[in-house]
């Protein structure tokens, strides 16, 4: 009955090993969040962390409204199922599920009526006078729960609390443990291996590999838009199809070719508009993954369909109501290792197959994945972070998808030709390009805008056109915000876009000042211990909150030694009469903004001023949007 | 691991690794050299980071820190941490209190045990002598070095509370939350339980054991010897006499006793617990096996018979057995009725005799128990492990000798060793049984230690019978370089053993 | 085929009816010694160690009845008793308490506590005893039961050994529940791995129970004296010493007293044999 929210977690062992990297998560009241990955991924380790087992190096754990992280496992007011049940051998059924109410000292006939309660929901009163050695894994389960849930706990843990049964119990248990879910209110946190059960249980999976967090999302939406190869391969059985491919784009196709194989598909341009131009130039490989259910070995769909494979049937697994078929798309090869040309073919249509056998195979190319070859990144992310363009440089004019426009002061550059970057958030609704919105969608909260101009197609996020008083279909004026923009020409980089995040080098540090206070009539002087950050020599004193989440994260000791960076905005730093010390260096002018580049000790930072200024300058950090991290660990702490 | 090895027949295998070994050792041996100064290093630093976390609360210390150098606990008490304040405070005075009337007068005469033992004076009134005690060195030397001890503990309890001092002004200062004395009784049933329960036991481990151990090596260092026993004498500071006369370097006739003496005894309890160990493990295991055999039944009423031996307090089938092996025991005599002898067998009168004698009942006495160790070990053999053995077509020997006896070994090698140091230090086998004897002569003279000896009950008798404070502690300091040699080396290579195993 | 079948069988009976015959020799070899013990004990004649046979020509008590009438040896009995008691409460807490911190808290001197008691056992143990000798000396200790309990208690935490490597064997998940249900670190000391713990706190108050009666070097060395002090092994030994007594026929009288301390030992024994079984084994397989 309460929310856990996960900031900048981290798990890092003695010997510098890190379990846990970098862990932000907002778990809202009554989820049922699944951690999944495979063994050694860090996900039991973070629910460790949330029980109070393990300590938590860097972050902040809130259950409810409380910080968490220094509690003792006891005052959290969770409670937690482990795998092996965990359960006490010398007390009987009754007497394990009483032991945590009988320590919080509650009368006697409450704890009668909540342990009789419990065992009622799970089924268990006839055993409560048993040991738990006399019963079955599944009963002893059901003990189990029936501990953790007679505390009524705001949150409860699960730490792979099926992996000892049996398939068939399994299966039972999983439903009634969702089923205690619904009736408790309660939010539960489970970690499994096993992505069945986490697609099946949870209402958001955290899917974790190496210690990172791979994506965090409803189980629909981790099976129709995994973030990365991992999450594609790791949900879903029998595992996605992954082929190593090349993209070609001709006229509006695409041609994707395989490699180690003749096989070829086309798909229209339309499909990959979100994906980077420089994956289409027929070079560069990807990974093209395909569900074994998005392959059809139906006639019919195999005359309708525009891509369609030769395939070499090597074997068949018999599931009753369906067939795996196992194949290559290399005649050569064989279907029996995985491998970037092997292919897994769910079918229903009861073709009598046999190995060897040569068959066309209709690919539904609207359920296509591509993944970057080294990053194995989605290459078509739901929401795409830039618009990919060619543009040419020309007196001082910006000329891309058929429009001019200038570029200000601080972007101008000499003629050339080469690759405009335009961030999907870089598009605003003041400019004159003339455009019009063509679609809409919303994911996860965020707007994405498809635009056509001239016949492109651009993304834009959070562009607020109907607010603006503008409608699908109809024109508008679209305007460039020239900070984020980026221009490769021949390899170089020669628009780069301004970094929106200043880091300072800084120091915790501990001030003694002596104010005078008027005591009785006398004047006395008294000592005040003041904490803050020392950046570049200046002194800023940190708020109590602050303070306490530094003394939080790196020790009492530790805090004044540690050194640290401060992050802060461009827009965060603002010029005044004092503070820190820098040198100006050079100025940015982008038309309806200006910026100061300037030097702080050896680090270079931008700031936005509205005239011109020379000589040196102060600078004042806005203290409420600052970050703070520990440069060693790279652990934010603020 | 390198495929040769694997072609390789057991006993190439074993050359192969004795070889190993002692290839390996100098590149051992240059390793913990080569670690040394870094190690050095690292106790600097950790050396330094005393002083330097003493000079931060000196600098960065309030009054109130400041105050708690010389008042222990003060600033604790001053940011109402009543019950670790007292504590500290009530330590320094005890300790204040000690030193000023204990300890001091007796570490200022550590360094020369004493001047004046006694002195015999005559009462001028009644006219009758008297003998007056002054200084005991014995006592001196225990006792300056109980102060030593704790003036150690003082030291670091000062600077535990130099360090909380500044801890607790820090919180105060960051506005975390100061720990209250309430606080600090529930943490010792939590997060410091260990101190709770580790502060009996640790204290009985040093006032019984450690410092005893200092007090003996200090002793080694010394005269102390029948000649010079206190309170009647002083005794002195001797520097490494007594080593040197352990080892035979000394000049006199009794030196180059002594030091022969020591080789045979060394030797002996070398070869004892050789064949100590070994006999009763192998023998162990037969008959466990034996038991365990498929087939036979009453299996527990054997191993009960064995067990009830174990109950009979060792020392009375010790000195049960001394009585009927002596020459006239009564062994001797129902063989000399019976005529199967004509002279008494010196089971216990003659050197070799002896020692045979003392494996043997060696054996009597510690069959039982490793024939327990083994059964347990037996059974725990996974039985599919004899399965695919005989799938193999392995029968019953081959079964054996590549089974059970490499998972045997495997198994107990901490047993081994533990059976091995336990061996070099078996008082109650010898003492009992023989006391040691027959004597051990060289040239005709009878030494301080009998054939029978081993370094353990030769040291009591050094002790007890001969008084020779001394030279037995050098002995018993010996005694344990010799055993921790054996152990560091055993154990270091079943340590070695395992780690190849988890990267195989 | 049904040849070779049967051939195996025959093999099989003479390899058990070798096997029989050695376990019964064996079992004679390690009887017959007790079994000789308890026939002396009950010789009614006078006869010196040396006579020449073993069955008495007299089958009499006198032996018991001199043992509890005209010796001290009821006296030694009580002390050791005592002793025996005494120092198993101690040891077994202290013991309990030493494996349970080593075992399940995590504390910077672990490690080094571990290792400063394994090489403090490397130590003959009676070097350091003239030392605590004189300690005890000093305080008026020496030649009193006290003392005797005292150091054979100080050092019983060097024995967790094997303590420890059971409490291993309990699942740490265990002690995470009960942290979690509310438990402090004390309460799953008490309320969880102490129940558990049965099998092993058997197992070392029978080991500490019998200690003192056989432990001969200390006991001897403090008590040395005072005849009144004695432990049983001290005083049974101080006869076979005395050429006098033995003379004058104590032999009979020590066989009688032996039997009457080895019969509840063994009774003890046979009764827990199970969880000194299950000690022994289990101790001695962990490294």
């Amino acid at each position: 009955m309460a929310d856990v929210s996960l900031k900048h977690i981290y798990k890092v062992y003695p010997n510098g090993t890190k379990a846990v990297n970098d862990f932000n998560m907002q778990i809202e009241d009554q989820e049922f969040i699944v951690f999944v990955g495979p063994s050694g991924c860090g996900k039991s380790t973070t629910l460790r962390m949330i029980a109070g087992l393990e300590d938590i190096s860097a972050g902040e754990l809130k259950i409810g409204e409380n910080i968490v992280n220094d509690m003792e496992p006891k005052d959290r007011d969770i409670a937690m199922v482990f795998q092996n049940y965990a359960l006490y051998p010398h007390m009987t059924v009754y007497e394990n599920i009483a032991f945590g109410l009988r320590l919080r000292k509650l009368p006697k006939d409450e704890i009668h009526k909540r342990v009789v309660e419990a065992a009622n929901i799970l089924g268990i009163t006839e055993y409560l006078n048993k040991k738990p050695k006399e019963m079955s894994g599944g009963q002893r389960q059901r003990v189990a729960l029936g501990r953790a849930i007679v505390r009524e706990p705001k949150v409860m843990l699960l730490d792979e609390p099926l992996s000892n049964l049996d398939a068939k119990l399994r299966t039972q248990m999983r439903a009634e443990i969702s089923k205690l879910h619904s009736k408790l209110k309660t939010t539960f946190i489970y970690v499994t291996h096993d992505q069945v059960e986490a697609m099946t249980m949870g209402t958001r999976i955290v899917v974790m590999k190496d210690g990172f967090v791979q994506q965090i999302d409803t189980p629909k939406n981790l099976y129709n838009y995994p973030a990365n190869k991992f999450v594609a391969g790791f949900i879903g059985t029998p595992q996605m199809n992954f082929f190593e491919a090349t993209l070609n784009k001709e006229g509006e196709n695409v041609i994707i070719k395989f490699e180690y194989s003749d096989a070829q598909i086309t798909v229209p341009y339309s499909m990959l508009y979100k994906a980077k131009p420089a994956y289409l130039d027929g070079k560069t490989k990807v990974y093209m993954g395909l569900r074994a259910e998005d392959i059809s070995l139906l006639p019919e769909d195999i005359k309708n369909s525009k891509a369609v494979v030769k395939v070499k049937v090597s074997h068949k697994e018999e599931l009753g109501s369906e067939t795996l078929v196992y194949g290559d798309i290399n005649m050569g090869g064989d279907g029996y290792v995985e491998s970037s040309t092997r292919v897994i073919i769910k079918d229903n249509s009861g073709r009598d197959l046999k190995a060897g056998d040569i068959v066309d195979v209709a690919w539904n190319i609207e359920k296509i994945h591509l993944f970057d070859y080294e990053n194995e990144q989605c290459v078509l992310p739901r929401i795409p972070e830039y618009n990919y363009l060619d543009c040419e440089i020309k007196n001082g004019k910006l000329c891309f998808a058929g429009c001019e426009i200038d570029l200000p002061e601080a972007v101008k550059c000499n003629d050339l030709k080469g690759d405009l970057l335009l961030p999907t958030d870089a598009l605003t609704l003041n400019g004159n390009l003339k455009a019009e919105v063509v679609s809409h969608e919303s994911i996860n909260g965020i707007n994405l805008s498809a635009l056509n101009m001239n016949g492109h197609r651009f993304y834009a996020v959070n562009l607020q056109y109907s607010e603006a008083g503008k409608t699908l279909n109809s024109p508008i004026n679209i305007g460039i915000d020239f900070k984020k923009i980026t221009v490769i020409s021949d390899g170089k980089t020669v628009i780069a876009p301004l970094s929106e995040l200043n880091k300072l080098n800084c120091k915790f540090v501990k001030r003694k000042e002596y104010e005078e206070v008027n005591v009785n009539g006398k004047i006395k002087r008294k000592k005040a211990i003041r904490f803050g950050f020392d950046v570049a020599g200046k002194f800023f004193e940190a708020s109590e909150d602050m303070s306490q989440k530094i003394f939080a994260a790196l020790g009492i000791k530790k805090a004044f030694t540690t050194p640290l960076n401060l992050e802060c905005g461009i827009y965060d730093l603002a010029i005044s009469e004092s503070g820190i010390p820098a040198k100006i260096e050079g100025y940015l002018d982008y038309g309806s903004e200006k910026f100061v580049k300037c030097s702080v000790g050896g680090s270079e930072v931008y700031v936005n001023t509205d005239g011109e200024i020379s000589g040196e300058i102060y600078l004042q950090p806005n203290f409420e949007k600052v970050g703070i991290v520990e440069i060693e660990r790279e652990i934010k702490i603020i | 691991m390198d495929l040769e090895y694997l072609k390789m027949s057991p006993l190439e295998k074993f050359w192969f690794n004795f070889k190993n070994f002692f290839k390996r050792l100098p590149l051992s041996f240059a390793a913990f050299f080569k670690a040394i100064p870094k190690k050095l290093y690292k106790l600097w630093l950790a050396f330094a980071g005393i002083f330097i976390n003493i000079g931060r609360s000196a600098k960065e210390g309030d009054w109130k820190t400041r105050t708690s150098f010389a008042v222990m606990g003060f600033g604790l008490i001053a940011r109402k941490q009543y019950l670790k304040g007292f504590l500290y405070l009530i330590f320094e005075v005890l300790f204040v209190l000690y030193m000023v009337f204990f300890g001091w007068k007796y570490l200022v005469k550590l360094g020369s045990l004493g001047e004046v033992a006694c002195k015999t004076v005559t009462d001028p009134l009644t006219g009758i002598e008297k003998t007056i005690y002054y200084d005991n060195s014995l006592l001196i030397l225990l006792y300056s070095l109980l102060t030593i001890f704790i003036a150690i503990a003082f030291v670091y309890m000062w600077y535990q509370n130099v360090k909380g001092n500044l801890l607790s002004q820090q919180f105060t200062e960051a506005h975390l939350r100061l720990p209250t004395s309430k606080d600090d009784i529930k943490s010792y049933a939590d997060e410091n339980y260990h101190k709770t329960l580790l502060s009996i036991p640790v204290l009985g481990l040093v006032v019984f054991t450690i410092l005893p151990i200092f007090f003996m090596i200090f002793i080694a260092f010394t005269n102390y010897d029948k000649a010079h026993q206190p309170p009647a004498q002083l005794f002195q500071w001797s520097g490494v006499d007594n080593f040197v006369t352990v080892l035979g370097g000394g000049i006199s006739a009794d030196s180059k006793v002594f030091a022969y003496t020591f080789g045979e005894v060394l030797l002996w309890t070398i070869v004892w617990a050789f064949f100590a160990t070994f006999t009763n493990y192998i023998l162990g295991m037969v008959v466990a096996i034996l038991i365990n055999k498929k087939g036979v039944k009453f299996k527990k009423l054997w191993r009960t018979i064995l067990v009830i031996t174990i109950a009979v307090p060792q020392f009375v089938s010790l000195m049960f057995m001394s009585q009927l092996l002596a020459d006239q025991g009564l062994i001797n005599s129902l063989l000399l009725k019976w005529g199967w002898i004509d002279k008494a067998i010196p089971f216990l009168t003659d050197g070799t005799f002896a020692r045979i004698t003392i494996i043997i009942v060696n054996i009597w006495i510690g069959i039982p128990y490793s024939m327990l160790i083994c059964t347990g070990i037996l059974m725990n053999i996974p039985t599919d492990l004899y399965e695919s053995a005989r799938m193999d077509g392995a029968g019953p020997i081959r079964a054996y000798m590549k089974i059970t006896l490499p998972y045997m070994l495997h198994v107990t090698t901490p047993y081994l060793i533990t059976q091995f140091i336990g061996n070099l230090n078996n008082f109650n086998v010898i003492f009992l049984l023989t006391g040691g004897n027959p004597p051990l002569e060289m040239d005709g003279f009878n030494t301080t230690a009998g054939e029978t000896d081993l370094l353990i009950t030769w040291l009591y008798k050094l002790t007890v019978t001969e008084n020779k404070y001394g030279l037995a502690s050098v002995i018993g300091i010996f005694t344990f370089v010799i055993v921790a040699a054996f152990s560091l080396i055993l154990y270091n290579r079943s340590k070695s053993v395992k780690n190849e195993e988890e990267f195989m | 085929m049904a040849k070779k079948f049967k051939s195996k069988k025959g093999a099989e009976r003479v390899s058990l009816i070798v096997a029989y015959t050695v376990l019964i020799i064996i079992c004679l070899i390690w009887l017959i010694p007790f079994l000789m013990l308890i026939i002396l004990s009950f010789r009614g004649e006078q006869a010196g160690i040396s006579a020449d046979y073993l069955f008495p020509k007299q089958w009499s008590f006198n032996n018991y009845i001199k043992l509890f009438t005209e010796t001290k040896f009821l006296t030694w009995y009580g002390n050791t008793l005592l002793v025996s008691v005494v120092v198993t409460v101690f040891q077994t807490i202290i013991v309990l308490m030493t494996s349970y911190a080593l075992s399940r808290l995590r504390f910077k001197l672990r490690k080094p506590l571990m290792n400063l008691m394994l090489i403090l056992g490397m130590f003959p143990g009676f070097l350091s005893m003239t030392a605590v000798y004189f300690v005890l000396k000093e305080i008026n200790l020496t030649q009193n039961i006290v003392g005797l309990i005292l150091v054979y208690s100080a050092s019983s935490a060097m024995q967790y050994y094997i303590c420890k490597g059971f409490f291993d064997t309990i699942p740490k998940s265990l002690d995470e529940a009960a942290r979690i249900d509310g438990a402090s670190r004390h309460t799953v000391f008490l309320k969880i791995i102490l129940p558990l713990a049965k099998p092993i706190i058997i197992y070392t108050v029978l080991i500490a129970f019998i200690a003192p009666w056989g432990e001969f070097m200390f006991s001897s060395f403090m008590m040395k004296g005072d005849p009144d002090k004695f432990t049983v092994a001290v005083g049974m030994k101080s006869w076979l010493d005395n050429s006098t007594l033995m003379a004058e026929g104590y032999f009979t009288v020590f066989c009688a007293a032996a039997v009457v301390v080895s019969i509840p030992i063994t009774a003890l024994f046979i009764w827990l044999q199970r969880y000194y079984v299950e000690g022994v084994t289990g101790g001695s397989v962990k490294g």
